[in-house]
């Protein structure tokens, strides 16, 4: 529908809505006969799961009728249909408890954004133009058909790439199959990949997975640059938790010290905030472990082997020593003495690292050196400490962090480059560094599909469109692998009808396999996405210690569906295990791109708590939403020292360039005192080339100027970069507060 | 004496029903201002909702409550709801063929609907109740079917209906005259807010 048209309509509607009694029947839209039988003006409660981070909180939907345009039959329309209104966390579920962090609350306008792919396109014009023209399913269907059966014929291995997001569920299993009946497997992308965390547990404990920490159980927090309060790992159960800890225990507050060299969401409710310089956050667990052992509050030993991938734990870490840390950091010895003293002294204590210090090169050094730290204090596999959950207990490999980076290489290779290329909502051409250069790399291949929802910067290089429903119109189902200890397998079914000419994307990959048939057809039994998910639930139907019973396995489908899951009733974490080790690594320092002497800056984007890793720049709350800390809204900005900027003459929203090696962007300063004075920080989600009407074109990405830094697993180390800056001229920042409350910044940078 | 007649004279000129293609249209089309007010396109039409004249709604097919209500339908047989929620709901296309798949075919009216049902289309009905937006008013029906206020004493007497007519003019004086007689709030936020 051309944009013209789509404000045709909404001009009509709202004249509709006046109440003159408009009189002429003939100048009225279209209304299509509705096919839901709804009471007017009564809302029900819909359960579902937000999919928008990996926590998979389950939530409620409040549904009620109203009037959608939408088309039928080449007809545009209005209909009277249950839509989607408000979203709220589901009290009785055990990760979000009834609450909901704020990208969770803007899922619904994912469904009613205007610029949704509405149906099935091709590409008219060159690839990355951005010109489709609709197409109806059953021609959509038989093209994908047309690509891939003869690629399953030939049984070239890996002669279909998925690239996709990481998925739980049937949608794993089914996608998982698909690929695998291509010779290959899904290639799963995203930024905030957590890799390195996952590699280092299982170096530990034996498990790939993110830990779960009961906050509520905890008396010491030591967070390395972990925002678990914003976008870390599980935040709604974990502020939940959080909460708890500092009122729901009388006469007990606990203790929060957060390490990082810039201030996050969660430093500014440390009670201690450490300015930890990048890269130095493995030195100062470490240094935390070498008091704790060399004044005796703990045996050396009682890291047991987990220590065994520290190089010099047993000769007791000398390295480490307060003041050689002091002299490297400028922090007190100390300070880091009092706090080693204070968490030995204060169980359960729990460390955590989080992305920024994992974004490193020596991102594994540094969380092995965290699991170590737990290990020491005890805190492994208790309640408050670190724990996993029940979903975990599968997760025995770690994801490799070089995917996206072997598949340009594969592609690249000629002779074994994979023939076609499916993308589910994976956006590598935003989140990678240019350098890496997965467009080109992708522009090799004969032919790609885009099963997501919108057109961003991966998914226009697509010569098929064959849109997903939203979440809230799709089945879901998973089962999170942190957030709690109880056992949790999300099921829900869709909350509204779907509004626009979409197809459910695992029911599209069963269609295709079908019409493919062979061994395609046979990897994927199922007739639809919905009998993969009622087989899964088959066991659950079974336990009788859990939040849904029934009498049979029908009967059980019905009340699962409408509680939105089940969770057993007791916590069943998973035990850790003996540890993956391959030997003790080499506390080696953190390697950075670019000479410290031409450029000085540290260059650190972080996860922004509306956008995340980039993918909810699309939504304008999101945008309108402030950034917590500064205000921002509907920017990009950068944070600088206030002493830094004094010195290099910077003012608030001066328009300043940010130069790696590797590129440059443009964005204002914001002046912030929670940013180290050598450091320079950024936020990470604006700077869309393609993302819907209002991320396009919007502010800078950071990402764009990285260097291809790599960390041990050869994931992205996306924080190892430094910069150089220049004041360019006036910039324009747009902040809902007015500025950082902290002291008068502008007239007493300090 | 010259002005009152001037105004008296006025004030039946706005009473004269005038189809309002002849007002201020709204905005064209093309050209949504992105301006969503209850301010009125015109003087004149400000004035109409001031002196609370408006236009006699023009409905798409000819639907006599009178012939229906004489058949032994009830009221909620087809405003499903109105004891739920805020709303009597008028029923889709599909349920008035429930009926007239078989009766009165020849009807010219009823063969209007099923063309409208063959096209997969709602009818068009224009409101006829209602408060203007600046009311801020929200009506809901469910507390008063409840407390078992007849459907006639605000709608009129819908056995002598044909074509769906404004019996009973909804003044807040109306309501307020009701409320008070059977004691119940009078309260501001019981009905703008």
């Amino acid at each position: 529908m051309q944009r013209r048209d789509f404000l045709k309509i909404s001009a009509a509607s709202g004249a509709v809505a006046a109440l003159e009694g408009c009189g002429n029947p003939d100048h009225q839209f279209i209304r299509f006969i509705p096919e839901e039988d709804l009471t007017p003006g009564i809302a029900t409660w819909k359960p579902s799961v937000c999919t928008l981070c990996g926590s998979g909180c389950g939530i409620l939907v409040r549904v009620m009728q109203g009037e959608a345009e939408v088309i039928r039959n080449g007809q545009v329309g209005l209909i009277k249909m249950g839509v989607a209104k408000k979203l709220e966390g589901n009290p009785s579920h055990p990760i979000s408890q009834g609450k909901l962090c704020p990208r969770g609350q803007a899922g619904l306008q994912v469904t009613y954004h205007p610029d949704r792919i509405k149906g099935p396109m091709a590409l008219t014009g060159a690839r990355g133009s951005g010109q489709y023209q609709a197409i109806s399913w059953d021609d959509a269907l038989k093209k994908l058909a047309a690509e891939l059966g003869p690629l399953a014929a030939s049984k070239q291995k890996g002669a279909l790439t998925f690239l996709t997001v990481p998925l739980g569920g049937q949608r794993k299993t089914i996608v998982e199959n698909f690929a695998a009946a291509f010779g290959g497997v899904p290639v799963e992308f995203e930024l905030f990949d957590r890799s390195v965390v996952h590699q280092a547990n299982l170096q530990s404990f034996g498990i790939a997975a993110l830990p779960t920490v009961d906050f509520s159980k905890s008396s010491y927090v030591l967070s390395f640059g972990a925002d678990f309060l914003g976008t870390w790992n599980s935040p709604v159960a974990q502020s939940m938790g959080y909460g708890q800890m500092r009122r729901g225990r009388p006469g007990q507050r606990g203790k929060l010290v957060q390490f990082e060299a810039r201030m996050s969401q969660t430093g500014a409710n440390a009670d201690e905030f450490v300015a930890c310089p990048p890269g130095m956050e493995g030195a100062f667990a470490l240094s935390l472990a070498h008091v704790i052992i060399n004044d005796k509050l703990r045996p050396a030993n009682a890291a047991g082997a987990v220590a065994s991938s520290i190089e010099g734990w047993s000769a007791g870490l000398a390295d480490y020593a307060p003041e050689k840390i002091a002299a490297q950091t400028g922090v007190n010895a100390a300070v880091i003495v009092r706090i080693a003293h204070e968490a030995a002294a204060n169980g359960p204590a729990v460390a955590l690292i989080g992305d920024i210090p994992t974004a490193q090169t020596n991102g594994l050094a540094s969380a092995l050196a965290v699991n170590a730290l737990n290990s020491l204090l005890g805190s492994v596999g208790k309640p408050g400490g670190i724990e996993f959950s029940p979903a975990a207990a599968a997760s025995t490999s770690a994801p490799a962090g070089s995917a996206v980076r072997d598949l340009v290489q594969q592609i690249n290779s000629g002779a074994n480059a994979p023939k076609a290329l499916m993308i589910y909502r994976s956006n590598p051409v935003f989140a990678t560094p240019p350098s890496w250069q997965v467009k080109d790399a992708l522009l090799k291949v004969p032919f790609i599909a885009s099963v997501g929802s919108f057109v961003d910067e991966t998914s226009i290089l697509a010569d098929l469109l064959l849109p997903d429903h939203t979440p809230l119109e799709s089945l879901l189902d998973d089962s999170p692998s942190s957030g709690t200890t109880r056992a949790v397998a999300n099921v829900a079914p869709p909350a509204m009808s779907p509004l626009h000419n979409t197809r459910s994307m695992p029911d599209v990959l069963l269609t295709v396999a079908q019409q493919v048939g062979g061994d395609v057809a046979k990897s994927l039994p199922w007739k639809t996405y919905e009998d993969a998910v009622k087989a899964s639930f088959a066991p659950y139907a079974k336990q009788t210690n859990g939040s849904v019973t029934g009498k049979d396995a029908d009967d059980f489908w019905t009340k699962v569906q409408a509680a939105g899951g089940w969770w057993s009733n007791d916590s069943a974490a998973t035990p850790v295990r003996a540890g993956k080790s391959s030997g003790a690594v080499k506390n080696i320092a953190a390697q950075f791109d670019g000479d410290a002497g031409q450029f000085p800056f540290y260059f650190l984007p972080f996860a922004s708590q509306m956008f995340y890793d980039g993918s909810l720049a699309h939504l304008p709350w999101m945008q309108e939403a402030p950034d917590p800390l500064s205000s921002a809204m509907w920017s990009t900005w950068i944070e600088i020292h206030p002493a830094t900027a004094q010195k290099l003459g910077i003012a608030q929203a001066d328009l300043i360039e940010v130069s790696s090696q590797h590129g440059s962007l443009r964005a204002p300063a914001m002046i912030s005192p929670g940013v180290a004075p050598d450091a320079i920080a950024m936020p990470i989600g604006q700077g869309h080339e393609h993302y819907t009407r209002y991320a396009s074109g919007r502010g800078a990405n950071p990402i764009s100027i990285l260097a291809p830094m790599i960390a041990e697993n050869g994931a992205l180390a996306w924080a190892a970069t430094r910069v150089k800056i220049s004041n360019v001229g006036k910039g324009k920042l747009v902040l809902f507060g007015g500025s950082l409350r902290e002291a008068d910044i502008e007239k007493e940078p300090r | 004496m010259a002005g009152v007649l001037l105004g008296v004279s006025f004030v039946s000129w706005l009473a004269v029903e005038r189809p309002l293609t002849a007002q201020a249209p709204a905005p064209a089309a093309e050209e949504d201002t992105g301006v969503y007010t209850t301010a009125h396109s015109s003087a004149y039409a400000a004035v109409r909702e001031f002196f609370g004249i408006r236009s006699k709604p023009v409905q798409p097919i000819a639907f006599t409550h009178q012939v229906h209500l004489a058949n032994g339908l009830q009221c909620v047989y087809c405003h499903v709801g109105v004891d739920q929620g805020p709303d009597a709901a008028i029923p889709s296309t599909n349920f008035c063929m429930t009926c007239h798949i078989a009766i009165d075919t020849d009807n010219p009216e009823i063969k209007k609907i099923a063309a409208f049902q063959s096209r997969g289309e709602d009818i068009p009905w224009q409101r006829v109740y209602g408060f203007e937006p600046s009311a801020h008013v929200k009506f809901n029906h469910a507390p008063h079917i409840r407390a078992g206020v007849d459907c006639a004493t605000c709608h009129g007497d819908m056995t002598k209906q044909t074509v769906a007519q404004r019996a009973v003019n909804h003044t807040m004086g109306f309501c307020i005259t009701c409320h008070q007689q059977n004691k119940v709030s009078i309260d501001c936020v019981t009905c703008h807010f």
